[in-house]
């Protein structure tokens, strides 16, 4: 995990790539850039104890419509509910308590204007499954057509997103792509840790 | 791996990126002082293609003339040599740059910041009087021309430099990253691309120092009005009025410009509202 002084905030901060996620009991922050793939930001707001992950669900046919659906067991969502879980799993590991747990959603833009619209589908994905899990969503910034970079500070709750500009599309693309390689070199096999 | 300069990048682009001829000749022409605008219309008729699209520009919003212009000499005489000769420029450099391709970023990406930035500077350049908005929107639409040349000959390093921004936690400038990655940034390489074409001075200052303005000598003020367009240009882009979005604009481009910051937001929404009628002008196929 690359971490780095950030002189506007006065802290460090770890930067997570997709398919990352990262937990801190400390004063410092998390970041990442994002193009359709999602980052929730999540955190017990007593404790102060909480982080960031970094996913989006892999394609699917045609035939599974609702495969975005957090219920639906597809192939697809195991990616969701796999980087939901960990991230919320290793906050309550280090004595988070669900009933404190705030959380914010970013992402899921359409950067690519001739591509159908994945991050619609990643933002559908992690609202159903936050409503399954009856977490709450204090705030959002989603959808629309502009990548951002998210900075993400657990102690304070405190979220700074700043958009893009289109310069950085084509590499966020790409760190997208190869992160969705990644899971299709994996096979979907083994349980899904659950606490 | 021997260092790479600037120069050594450009020496070997001479094959790839031509001006057309229109412009080189409609170039020689405006800096003979016995030719007049006959001369120079009849230059810009031996291009059907030009001609056409002179002709679309002359007529459209961007000068807002009451009357058709509907002839090249007419549009020479109403327009001006000066501005054709900025107009030719502006008009051959995208199509120029089609045989610079690169992977790292969309052309219509490119050109749509190189056309906000070149809308932008016009309309500050009317503002602050005693400089000519038509070259200004060239200065705009070439300022990152060094840019399309490090991606299509330094595709590994640009990459490296795109990356470090985004590792950064304030979206480093990429010029910037381009320093700490090269030990130059495209700016030094779009000033020396401007030497080589023997593009006017104050061009080739515009594209050399527009992140680093205390270096321009000859043009400080178009300079500045560039560094201010530059900025302008990519709030529009996010379509944002904070100025904690975007790279800091030097104080010293207020100075030079006798602008201030009330000035940012008018230009943004005119040129949010302009490009997409001036994006069909100057990038289309035809």
């Amino acid at each position: 995990m690359r971490r780095s002084w950030n002189n506007n905030y006065q802290s460090y901060a770890a930067r997570i790539l997709p398919g990352e996620y990262y937990v801190t009991k400390n004063d410092e922050g998390v970041y990442t850039t994002l193009g359709s793939c999602i980052s929730a930001c999540i955190r017990d707001r007593v404790l102060g104890i909480g982080g960031m992950n970094h996913f989006m669900l892999p394609s699917t046919g045609a035939a599974e419509v609702d495969a975005w659906k957090a219920s639906s067991q597809s192939s697809a969502t195991r990616y969701g509910n796999y980087a939901m879980e960990h991230l919320i799993n290793e906050i309550m590991r280090n004595g988070g308590k669900r009933q404190n747990l705030e959380v914010k959603i970013f992402g899921g833009g359409r950067i690519l204007e001739n591509m159908t619209d994945v991050g619609e589908r990643n933002i559908a994905f992690v609202r159903d499954y936050l409503q399954l899990e009856g977490l709450q969503v204090v705030s959002e910034d989603v959808g629309s057509i502009y990548p951002r970079m998210v900075v993400y500070f657990p102690s304070s709750g405190r979220a700074r997103v700043k958009r893009l500009r289109s310069l950085h599309t084509n590499t966020i693309v790409k760190q997208e792509i190869s992160y969705i390689d990644t899971l299709k070199a994996k096979p979907v096999t083994g349980d899904i840790e659950l606490f | 791996m021997a260092t790479i300069t600037p120069a050594d990048l450009i020496k070997d682009i001479g094959g790839l990126v031509t001006l057309p001829d229109v412009y080189l000749k409609i170039n020689r022409l405006v800096d003979d002082p016995n030719t007049n605008s006959a001369d120079i219309a009849k230059a810009v008729s031996q291009d059907p293609s030009f001609t056409v699209r002179l002709l679309r520009v002359a007529n459209s919003s961007l000068y807002g003339f009451s009357s058709k212009i509907d002839s090249v000499p007419k549009a020479v005489t109403i327009i001006g040599t000066a501005q054709v000769r900025s107009l030719a420029l502006s008009m051959s450099v995208a199509s120029s740059f089609a045989g610079l391709p690169n992977e790292l970023v969309s052309m219509d990406n490119f050109w749509r910041h190189s056309l906000l930035c070149a809308l932008a500077a016009r309309h500050l350049a009317r503002e602050a009087r005693r400089c000519d908005p038509d070259a200004l929107f060239t200065a705009g639409l070439l300022h990152d021309i060094g840019e399309l040349v490090i991606f299509n000959r330094l595709p590994d390093q640009a990459r490296e430099a795109l990356e470090l921004v985004l590792d950064s936690q304030d979206e480093m400038p990429i010029f910037q990253a381009e320093h700490e990655v090269m030990g130059f940034d495209h700016a030094e390489v779009g000033g020396e691309l401007a030497r080589q074409w023997q593009l006017p001075p104050l061009l080739e200052e515009c594209i050399a120092h527009h992140h680093a303005i205390a270096n321009a000598k000859s043009h400080p003020r178009e300079t500045a009005l560039i560094h201010l367009a530059n900025i302008i240009a990519l709030m529009a882009e996010i379509d944002t009025l904070d100025p904690d979005d975007v790279p800091p604009i030097d104080p010293l481009a207020w100075e030079l410009t006798g602008l201030n910051e009330d000035s940012v937001e008018p230009a943004m929404r005119a040129i949010q509202a302009e490009v997409v009628e001036v994006e069909k002008l100057f990038l289309g196929n035809s």
